[in-house]
């Protein structure tokens, strides 16, 4: 009788053996970083040595800092032009790649292999295309099609250098997007625009009818996941503009970088974390009540 | 009239048509990878002529080698050669450390029963909602806790505790019959064994996506290692190539090494995407199937 819950026992302790090595990591350096930084933003914490608990007072702190809005609201404008702007343009270029053409490798390459380079390589390049010496690549053609007068620097005034953010950003990401995009379309079955053709659909209905309803879904996860990557927006700026000009360009995490890793205020870094988790939730929580409502108004 | 007579041709000929448009795209598609063109382009001038060359040559005139025997040379003190080495190092331990620990998770999660595991399930899937950068101040207090800062462990043990493989692998390992299982069990096959026999070579498409990307998000990470690397020895190619460029007070007197430094750390990764493209797109697509 003794046998059998002892072999019980033996058994559950090897399921858990298979579990324990990843959820090991999984506390380490993700539920507890959780739970530290909750407490950190109650305290005045710096790296070395000291911690005074202060309440609310970081998260009163970065409420009324005008540093910090300033940084949600570039951050929200940001994400509201470019996340848009990278559907719609991975849209395009996965309706082009969907067509039977000769030699695909080479498109997948130009427009999708990007999203897999790191930072450094892309925007040093970039960098360098933005130069402010008249032969800088985007002076120069800009100078020669008429459209500029004069050699200019691209980050000198806050709209212009978000452009060039902006621009870099979505020819960097569409790809992620796009491979997303070409499996959906792929899973469409053929049958469907078949039938539109007998109909008498054009390609500008049969896209509006069956391919976006097909893609919904992955469409939304794409939203999520993009809107989760802007929110996070830092490589770019620490590259092309630091955050100027004066503070225009800075970001959540840009802000946040300064904070925690340049003035080493460990508990008001975490403040804004939170803060920054709030606005994702909120933007989240936005981005679910249009799709049930869009899912309405379709089912209706 | 002409036009309507090309029209004609290209409707009659399936072939030609497919042609045309390939062409088409190839030639649009190219000026989409522009700057991969430049960049590589301006590797081949010397820093004076990149700077200075008006028009901008997309070949250059003279084509050169000195800026990749300038980011050779360690004269400035930044060992890009040791940034190369020791990002595959840590790339490939990365890839490997995550492999080995994901893979039976994901198992357990999958096809073993036993308390707590919906519990565990939810909290490793609500966890991919939460923004990255909740992680990097408490985390970077962690390995400075731990007396990791600077070291290779601080770039690959916080990555190993990242749910998004295990739920990969999941969704893969759902696929596996209850029947196979069932004649394993009769069999008198252990959990391990069939893991290893049967579970692993079902799921290596899936393997090998999350073993690409991990290799490539490691290769590519810049701010954590950015944050937690010092020591010269120690940096990784992304951090030293910005140390690099960081020795001319104007980045553009370096441009020359700078591109060819920036050519070298993107070709393994145009490589690995020419060679595996095929299943990162199966993968990705899978990935998000579970998901969305």
């Amino acid at each position: 009788m003794g046998k059998l819950p002892f072999r019980k026992v033996w058994w559950e302790l090897g399921t858990w053996g298979f579990l324990l090595p990843h959820l090991f990591f999984f506390v380490l350096f993700i539920a507890t970083p959780l739970v530290i930084n909750l407490i950190m933003s109650f305290y005045n914490w710096t790296l070395l040595g000291q911690r005074v608990f202060i309440g609310t007072g970081n998260f009163l702190r970065i409420w009324n800092d005008d540093r910090f809005w300033l940084a949600v609201k570039n951050t929200v404008i940001f994400s509201i032009i470019s996340v848009p702007l990278t559907i719609i343009v991975g849209l395009l270029i996965a309706l082009i790649l969907n067509q039977e053409i000769y030699g695909k490798l080479w498109l997948l390459v130009c427009f999708v292999s990007p999203t897999f380079l790191g930072s450094v390589g892309i925007l040093t390049t970039w960098k360098w295309i933005y130069a402010s010496y008249p032969t800088g690549l985007a002076n120069y053609y800009f100078n020669k099609i008429g459209i500029l007068k004069e050699a200019i620097s691209w980050f000198e005034t806050s709209t212009r250098a978000w452009t060039c953010i902006i621009l870099t950003t979505v020819w960097w990401i569409v790809g992620f997007s796009v491979l997303l995009y070409l499996g959906a379309l792929q899973r469409i079955p053929p049958e469907q625009y078949e039938a539109a053709k007998v109909d008498g659909a054009g390609p500008l209905k049969c896209f509006w009818h069956i391919t976006l309803p097909w893609m919904r879904n992955v469409l939304f996860f794409d939203v999520v996941r993009q809107v989760l990557l802007a929110f996070g927006l830092f490589d770019q700026v620490y590259f092309f503009t630091g955050g100027g000009p004066a503070g225009s360009t800075r970001t959540m995490v840009y802000y946040l970088y300064l904070v925690g890793f340049n003035r080493q205020e460990l508990g008001q870094a975490a403040a804004i974390s939170w803060y920054m988790f709030a606005i994702v939730l909120i933007f989240g929580l936005i981005q679910l009540a249009m799709l049930t409502k869009s899912i309405r108004s379709a089912e209706e | 009239m002409r036009q309507d007579n090309i029209f004609i041709a290209l409707k009659k000929n399936k072939k030609t048509k497919k042609f045309v448009i390939s062409i088409i795209l190839w030639i649009f598609a190219s000026f989409w990878f522009i700057p991969i063109f430049w960049m590589l382009s301006t590797s081949f001038k010397s820093t004076t002529v990149a700077v200075s060359e008006n028009p901008p040559h997309w070949i250059p005139k003279e084509i050169t080698s000195e800026n990749y025997k300038l980011v050779f040379a360690p004269a400035s003190g930044i060992n890009i050669t040791r940034g190369i080495i020791n990002s595959l190092i840590v790339a490939v331990l990365s890839t490997l450390l995550v492999l080995v620990i994901a893979t039976p998770a994901a198992y357990a999660l999958s096809r073993l029963k036993f308390r707590g595991k919906n519990a565990i399930f939810w909290s490793y899937v609500a966890i991919l909602a939460f923004p990255g950068v909740l992680f990097l101040v408490p985390n970077y207090f962690i390995i400075y806790g731990l007396g990791l800062i600077d070291t290779f462990s601080a770039l690959i043990l916080p990555g190993l505790g990242s749910t998004f493989g295990v739920f990969l692998l999941r969704q893969y390992m759902l696929g596996i019959s209850r029947e196979l299982e069932d004649a394993a069990w009769i069999d008198g096959c252990s959990r391990f064994r069939f893991l290893l026999t049967i579970v692993i070579p079902f799921v290596k498409p899936a393997l090998l996506v999350l073993g690409l990307m991990t290799f490539l998000g490691s290769w590519n990470s810049f701010l954590w290692p950015l944050l937690v690397l010092n020591s010269p020895e120690k940096l990784t190619l992304p951090i030293a190539l910005v140390r690099f460029s960081a020795g001319w007070g104007d980045p553009f007197r370096g441009i020359g090494p700078l591109m060819a430094g920036a050519f070298i750390s993107v070709a393994p990764t145009l490589v690995i995407f020419v060679l595996f493209h095929r299943y990162l797109m199966q993968g990705i697509s899978l990935g998000s199937l579970g998901k969305g």
